[in-house]
């Protein structure tokens, strides 16, 4: 800075500028400031996120898009709604199916836990909220199946019928774990995909019997 | 919004020689070019002097909160039946978590905390504190009621569990079990924000994460755009 010792700055020259704090980065960012923006758009973008997932377990193709925006809205309607339908008796007696409730809620939360504790203890890549929000979306297809056949039962409960939810739940089982394999498998190295399939497997099993062996009182 | 900063300052233009030249302010700076005042109307004053600058922001922070523990002491009276009040309490637990993660969160104290998953499939947890104040920025009420809400309910949630686990009533553990995770997550993001806000360095956001923070399609992550007089929330 010594060159500069002498140089001056004369007086008459009004000094003028913009006087603001750089914030972070001045990326292209500034559009999708959500900080601000009215509750009604949050709730809307929040809404298509969760529509665009169930669009995805539907037609599961490997799309990062499930993983990298979890979300724990659709698991959450997709429980409630599946224990809605499985508990048996009517709905207003005092015993009206409230440990059946609690129990598939239970089963579906914990069983999933226990299976994202696994595939992370096999060396998995993927996140802890991920792998809930894969497994909890990929109870949709059971979820309908479930739906049919609560239908089926309406019309009756002998051989044929049973056939038909025996068909049903098989596909939509496979479907479950087909969509979810195709989410989570990638994640582990080749050698594992076994192990980790194995437990999703048990998981969609054990929800599919529920389903299948429902008899309403 | 920048606007040019000529001299002394925002409100210059008549205040005489500016400090920086030392002469008086050039025909350059007239008095059709002052740098107008950002509140000069009514609302906007009305807006300074309130105490609670969100009042609807406030109520819904509390409001599902309280209702949900209502829900659980008296759900006798309401209805018979245990699914009925189990679906409506977690539905009340899930509305309260989301609207105080992403909505009065933000309002009312200006801490958001987010989760990122990169391309590797490694997740982050984002903290963000807003420090610039703005004309409808909380007051210190408005930051009370959020602090003690956040506070109190998760400790009650956690007398329900060790009750109902004494007496038994094991059918409501799972629920309140989901209530106090909700709970003590909104709880815990939000000390982590404060506490990691008063720490960093003046700047118009703190930030601090493991990485910066990537552009995402989905825009759910932003940066804010704190300039040199803030800006007005919309709400």
């Amino acid at each position: 800075f010594a060159g500069l010792a002498d140089v001056s700055i004369s007086e008459d020259i009004p000094v003028e500028g913009e006087i603001t704090i750089p914030v972070g980065s001045r990326s292209p960012d500034e559009d999708y400031s959500t900080l601000d923006e009215p509750v009604r758009d949050t709730i809307l973008r929040d809404l298509k996120a969760v529509g665009k997932k169930f669009v995805h377990v539907m037609y599961p193709k490997k799309s990062s898009a499930l993983l990298r925006d979890w979300d724990l809205w659709g698991p959450l309607v997709l429980c409630v709604s599946l224990a809605l339908m499985l508990q048996g008796g009517s709905a207003d007696s005092k015993d009206d199916g409230g440990p059946q409730f609690a129990e598939v809620f239970v089963i579906i939360w914990f069983g999933a836990v226990v299976i994202t504790l696994n595939s992370k203890l096999l060396g998995g890549t993927i996140s802890f909220f991920q792998s809930l929000c894969v497994l909890g979306y990929c109870v949709l297809p059971l979820t309908v199946a479930m739906l049919v056949c609560r239908l089926v039962l309406l019309a009756g409960s002998g051989t044929v019928s049973f056939i038909i939810r025996l068909i049903v739940v098989v596909a939509m089982f496979g479907w479950s774990t087909l969509a979810s394999t195709a989410f989570l498998a990638d994640s582990q190295p080749p050698n594992r995909k076994a192990l980790v399939v194995y437990p999703i497997f048990l998981f969609y099993f054990v929800i599919s019997w529920m389903i299948l062996t429902f008899t309403p009182q | 919004r920048r606007r040019a900063v000529r001299g002394g300052g925002r409100r210059c233009g008549s205040l005489g020689p500016s400090p920086l030249t030392g002469s008086p302010p050039q025909a350059l700076v007239d008095d059709t070019e002052d740098v107008s005042l950002d509140f000069g109307s009514e609302e906007e004053l009305a807006l300074r002097k309130a105490k609670i600058r969100h009042p609807l922001a406030t109520f819904f922070h509390l409001f599902f909160r309280v209702s949900a523990i209502i829900t659980y002491l008296f759900c006798d009276w309401f209805s018979n039946s245990f699914v009925a009040c189990f679906v409506t309490i977690l539905l009340l637990l899930s509305f309260d978590f989301w609207s105080v993660k992403n909505v009065t969160g933000r309002l009312l104290v200006g801490l958001r905390w987010w989760n990122q998953i990169d391309e590797d499939g490694k997740s982050h947890w984002v903290f963000e504190a807003k420090r610039v104040p703005t004309i409808a920025a909380s007051t210190e009420a408005e930051a009370r009621i959020f602090w003690l809400g956040l506070i109190i309910c998760p400790v009650i949630w956690t007398v329900f569990f060790f009750s109902t686990l004494f007496s038994l009533k094991l059918k409501w553990l799972a629920l309140v079990i989901a209530g106090i995770s909700l709970q003590t997550a909104n709880l815990y993001g939000y000390i982590h924000c404060k506490l990691g806000g008063q720490k960093s360095i003046s700047r118009g956001t703190s930030k601090f994460s493991v990485t910066d923070v990537p552009k995402r399609q989905t825009g759910r992550v932003s940066e804010d755009r704190i300039e040199e007089h803030g800006k007005t929330g919309t709400r």
